[in-house]
């Protein structure tokens, strides 16, 4: 199931489309706002983790609680109609998007940090743990999640805190690469010789002077991966996976399937919100993109 | 050139008049012969054997290979069908049956009691719940003094036979094709030998099920169809889908949201029943494991009942269609349906108000947590589960809500019928769950298996409570036992007082059905699972 | 190719291979209770549980029972799905050929419309013909592909009735030969579509990526300045653009096939993706288990032919 598009080829294979990076790259995250994609991309995103973060304000209705009447339509009441339970759709959403977006961002930083020390420790030490690690790497990357997460929830049953987990357990890999291809070639580069010779320590060289630069290219994968994430959520919803004690967008968009025909709004806004949360974090990930890979730029 | 024109016109004129004249009776068109009808079914039934099941998916698919020894017309009575006549004999202890003459299995061997004796003492009485559970203990033996004869014995005299030997209840088997094998695992179960207006064709596994035309069935001129295909669509609202677009002739069921929109479409036709493939006259019923030191509590399925509202139920899942149970035993059975019973209403504070006094206190947030309950460690969190088939997700969904609301936990658990059956009945490993229990057309069928005491064990859908009262118990016997209507109606009435009082079990709402056809077929029948012996379309 | 580099990635892929059986073999056993109950489901009785023990060597010590159910599943032998009373291999065999179809229809689909819309993006770089492309190309997949499936159905097969909404086959008029084909073809149309709908996406923005870059480059401007025809030049970029994208098209098989079960499900039609469901509401574990080793290893097959492709096309790969 796709989410991640990348604009670039991670695999060092191919420099054409990797085109050079950039640096200096602590003041350049602003040149974002330059690029149209970039400038879409924040606006979804911000406007998603706002209705997230003011779910509570914006729809103070319990998402599983009947408030209205059953399939009404969109009314200043109820703004995006009610489900077949009389549930307010609006609440719903705001919940859901809550719950996808929480997903997203915890799966992200436990990815982050796994994918980083990985990559990390591989290309700075290199040889035979380098050789070890990418091993592994290549190996997770090959299972595939969403079929993992398939057959470990129908084993051990559905709920959000498994799924975080199994999802950073097997997201690593793609920032593994990145970060391992950045440290590679940073590895080479002047100031690095230049910190050593004036005698800092090697962990030193590589936390302080290599992450950093090594880090931007990390945050664009990092953002596409979020929206593979909460696409992967809505698939195993749509399937009866779903944790059912939690309002998901999934769960919305599955719930309102037997009533595309009399309540298009149930299976429009979960679906719409969806796309748009994809959508936004895949954009800003263009965005990024832009700013550290100019001639490759969208 | 006027004279000839005129000619044709009288001839036209005549021959319209012949046409008119031979059309028959106002409102009945006259059959057409061939064609295919698809039918949507909901899930691959996985074998097509009824003798062995309850199974609404097996039935659906497949009772339409067979015949029952009587079947059943629209108001539910029996009619002749394998059997031509019957006497009651000796109070009711002794049913004598003349089967038709000249009846032959699909593969052309003749139809004889001997497979009748087979079928209920081989199979029905071992694996079919609703015969068993009825029947069972009470079946003295069943005889075939020769090939047309059939003499059922009972210990005691029997009242509800006659309605319970239909294809739903009891489709015959063929005997040689069964005798001295396991019925359960028997290949035939796959490709099966029937009486009925339809042979098997074909069964491709999670696509569909074809039969054909039964030329050598036993009623003259039926079936009109040169076949059917019973179609596996999982998707309720995509069989709807398939029948506006024409791929599918039939539904089994209208999903209650789409149901205005295709009554008033000329282009089909519905029929409401009680009857599911499954079984007819049945109410949604929530279980309660009373071997459960939670569920123990009388009070604790008091509050249960009295934070559920039944009419919620009825408007918000079946919009409308059906009826809030107002008694254990169905309204569509008047005689023994008890009016005016006390049943629980909903009262949320009332049910606070019982957890409080049982022990179980609000403690913030989220679901009540025991102090001084007895039989529960002090800090458990009220919390059981609830099991349901993946289509009755929406009566989860709502009992957890209602629940939760007085601070009861749900969690709701879906299990495929194939699981869901051992995990309630052999494995008892379940707090809630609801069943749709299907009374039958007699209360000794359908409804007996869930209160008396021999019926707890491992059989599916039997006594899901592990309800144990020895005065139920008699009360059931004795109704049993007994022949006159009102005697059996006060009896039933006095079964429901008690149950109503101990709550084993809380009955939600009284299924209805809403079959959906393309209106250029008729002739099927809605309240059997014969559906389409009669049937025909036109082109 | 040489056969020393074909060897080599072989070799490779093996101890893949041999990691995905242990992880399937941790997953058997990480099931709560009994591992038999994960072969055998929940409800068998004590006499099969006892003939599932001896069969898997369950009381055996731990590497013993991985040898077991390593040299098992090299036979060919995945189980029994005890729904089905058949073994768990013939199974899948017989929905397999469904999934591939949609599959393959899906992904040639995806490809070459792929590749067209990349390169006329590219050509028509940041003038409105691109933004339109490039924008009908996020949403592409960004909508669940369920959710765009269900629009479609609605849209394109009971509004205008154009096409089929359920299964593979017409189930009234089972045809035969050649009208058996199109048949197929025809009720393949709108999930072949849908699938096709989120790769089609990917691969268009990739394409389109890399022709950008490598027209921006010297070489290419070089070229233009000696009066080289647009055409060629685009044809020329795209060959050096195709083998990142092949690699990476290549190494998605395992969310194509996540996307194509979504699908199946929507469209009612009968491969894999719906054996998955019902296998999941069965609880069927030897069923869940088969596929989940399967789905795996034509993940690695995937990886492992475009890389043979890649090499194929460029061979500074091979010598390295």
């Amino acid at each position: 199931m796709p989410g991640s598009i990348p604009a670039f080829d991670i695999n060092s294979r191919s420099p054409a489309i990797l085109g050079s990076r950039v640096s200096a790259s602590r003041v350049g995250l602003f040149r974002i706002l330059r690029s149209g994609a970039g400038r879409v991309g924040i606006v979804l995103t911000c406007g998603l983790v706002a209705v997230a973060l003011l779910a509570s304000r914006i729809a103070p209705a319990d998402p599983f609680a009947s408030v209205g009447p059953p399939l009404s339509s969109p009314t200043l009441a109820h703004p995006m109609g009610t489900d077949d339970l009389g549930r307010d759709l609006l609440s719903g959403v705001a919940h859901g998007t809550r719950t996808s977006l929480l997903l997203a961002l915890i799966v992200s930083v436990l990815t982050g940090f796994i994918g980083v020390i990985v990559g990390a420790l591989a290309a700075w030490e290199g040889g035979r743990v380098d050789d070890a690690l990418i091993r592994v790497t290549e190996f997770v990357q090959v299972v595939p999640r969403f079929f993992l997460a398939v057959i470990v929830i129908a084993l051990l049953g559905p709920g959000l805190d498994r799924l975080v987990l199994l999802l950073a357990l097997t997201s690593w890999p793609w920032i593994a690469r990145v970060v391992r291809a950045e440290v590679l070639s940073l590895k080479q580069q002047e100031f690095v010789e230049a910190a050593r010779s004036l005698g800092a320590g090697r962990s030193r060289v590589l936390l302080r002077e290599v992450l950093p630069n090594a880090l931007p290219p990390v945050v664009v994968v990092v953002s596409l991966n979020a929206a593979s994430v909460i696409l992967i959520e809505a698939g195993l919803s749509f399937l009866g996976l779903g944790d059912p004690d939690v309002v998901s967008l999934g769960y919305l968009a599955n719930n309102a399937q037997r009533f595309l025909r009399v309540a298009w709004w149930m299976v429009a806004f979960p679906g719409a919100t969806i796309a748009l949360a994809v959508l936004g974090l895949n954009l800003l990930g263009d965005g990024l993109n832009d700013v550290l890979n100019p001639r490759g730029a969208s | 050139m006027r004279r000839g024109s005129m000619t044709l016109q009288a001839v036209l004129v005549l021959i319209s008049v012949w046409c008119l004249g031979s059309v028959p009776a106002v409102g009945q068109d006259a059959p057409v012969r061939g064609g295919t009808v698809v039918v949507a079914i909901v899930s691959d039934p996985g074998h097509l054997n009824p003798a062995i099941t309850t199974s609404g998916a097996t039935h659906a698919a497949a009772e339409l290979l067979y015949n029952g020894l009587l079947g059943r017309d629209e108001r539910g009575d029996p009619i002749p069908e394998l059997a031509e006549s019957w006497q009651v004999e000796q109070g009711g202890t002794m049913y004598r049956f003349r089967l038709r003459d000249g009846v032959k299995w699909h593969d052309s061997t003749p139809f004889t009691a001997s497979d009748v004796k087979f079928t209920f003492e081989e199979v029905l009485l071992k694996f079919h719940a609703r015969t068993r559970a009825s029947m069972g203990a009470l079946l003295a033996g069943v005889e075939a003094p020769d090939d047309r004869t059939v003499i059922f014995r009972f210990k005691q005299p029997y009242a509800p036979l006659l309605y319970q030997l239909d294809a739903t209840e009891a489709p015959i088997i063929a005997r040689h094709v069964y005798q001295g094998t396991d019925p359960q695992t028997n290949p035939a179960n796959s490709n099966p030998i029937g009486t009925g207006p339809f042979k098997f064709a074909s069964y491709t596994k999670g696509t569909e099920i074809r039969l054909a035309r039964n030329p050598a069935y036993f009623k003259p001129g039926l079936p009109y169809l040169d076949g059917l295909v019973m179609r596996i669509i999982p998707d309720l609202s995509v069989q709807v889908l398939a029948l506006e677009n024409g791929e599918v002739d039939f539904l089994w069921e209208l999903p209650a949201p789409l149901q205005s929109r295709i009554k008033g479409d000329s282009r089909f036709q519905t029929a409401r029943t009680g009857y599911h493939p499954g079984g007819s006259n049945c109410i949604m019923t929530m279980s309660f494991n009373l071997e459960r030191p939670i569920l123990k509590e009388l009070r604790v399925r008091q509050a249960v009942a009295q934070a559920l509202d039944r009419q919620t139920f009825l408007v918000q899942i079946l919009f409308g269609d059906g009826k809030a149970a107002a008694a254990p035993i169905s309204s569509e059975i008047p005689w023994a349906h008890a009016a005016g019973l006390n049943m629980p209403k909903p009262d949320r504070a009332e049910a606070e108000k019982l957890l409080d006094g049982v022990g179980w206190k609000k403690e913030g947030d989220g679901p009540r947590t025991a102090r001084g309950v007895f039989g529960v460690a002090d800090g458990t969190r009220l919390s059981i589960d609830f099991l349901h088939f993946p289509t009755f997700a929406k009566y989860g969904e709502l009992v957890r809500q209602q629940l939760g609301a007085a601070g009861i936990g749900v969690v709701l658990r879906p299990l495929e019928p194939a699981v869901f059956a051992p995990t309630v009945f052999k494995d008892r490993n379940f707090d809630s769950n609801v069943i749709s229990y299907c009374n039958g057309p007699d209360p000794e069928i359908g409804v007996r298996r869930m209160y008396h005491s021999s019926q707890i064990g491992p059989a599916p859908f039997t006594n899901a409570a592990a309800y144990r009262n020895p005065r139920v118990d008699a009360l059931f016997d004795e109704a049993s036992r007994t022949v006159e209507r009102d005697k059996r109606s006060r009896l039933y009435r006095q079964i429901q007082e008690i149950v109503v009082q101990e709550l084993p079990y809380y009955w939600l709402v009284e299924t209805v059905s809403t079959r959906a056809w393309a209106a250029r077929c008729s002739g099927f029948k809605a309240w059997t699972g014969l559906f389409a012996e009669g049937a025909f379309c036109r082109r | 190719m040489p056969s020393r580099y074909l060897l080599r990635r072989l070799a490779q892929v093996l101890p893949t291979v041999v990691g995905l059986l242990v992880l399937n073999f941790c997953i058997i056993h990480l099931a709560p209770g009994d591992p038999s109950i994960a072969l055998g489901g929940e409800h068998g009785d004590a006499a099969y549980y006892t003939f599932l023990r001896a069969r898997f060597g369950l009381d055996r010590p731990l590497p013993e029972q991985l040898l077991t159910y390593i040299t098992n599943v090299l036979r060919g032998d995945l189980g029994t799905s005890f729904v089905h009373g058949r073994s768990v291999a013939a199974v899948i065999a017989e929905r397999l050929p469904a999934t591939l179809l949609l599959v393959s229809a899906a992904l040639a689909l995806s490809s070459v419309a792929g590749v067209g819309l990349g390169a006329l993006a590219a050509r028509h770089g940041r003038r409105p013909a691109d933004v339109t492309i490039n924008a009908v190309a996020l949403l592409g997949y960004a909508i669940p592909s369920f959710w765009l499936g269900q629009m479609v159905l609605l849209a394109l097969a009971v509004g205008t009735g154009l096409f089929p909404v359920q299964g593979m086959t017409d189930a009234r008029d089972p045809k035969t030969g050649f009208g058996y084909m199109l048949d197929v073809l025809h009720h393949l149309a709108l999930p072949a579509l849908v699938l096709a709908a989120n790769e089609l996406a990917l691969t268009t923005r990739l394409v389109r990526t890399g022709l950008l870059e490598a027209l921006g480059t010297d070489y290419v401007r070089a070229a233009r300045a000696k009066g080289l025809p647009e055409g060629l030049i685009i044809r020329h970029a795209l060959r050096n653009v195709m083998l990142p994208v092949i690699t990476i098209i290549g190494s998605r098989a395992g969310m194509f096939l996540s996307g194509a079960v979504l699908v199946e499900v929507v469209f009612a039609w009968p491969g894999l993706g719906r054996l998955l469901l019902s296998s999941l509401l069965a609880r069927d574990y030897p069923i869940l288990l088969g596929m989940f080793l399967l789905i795996s290893l034509t993940v690695i097959l995937a990886n492992l032919i475009t890389d043979l492709a890649y090499a194929w096309l460029d061979p500074r790969i091979r010598y390295q």
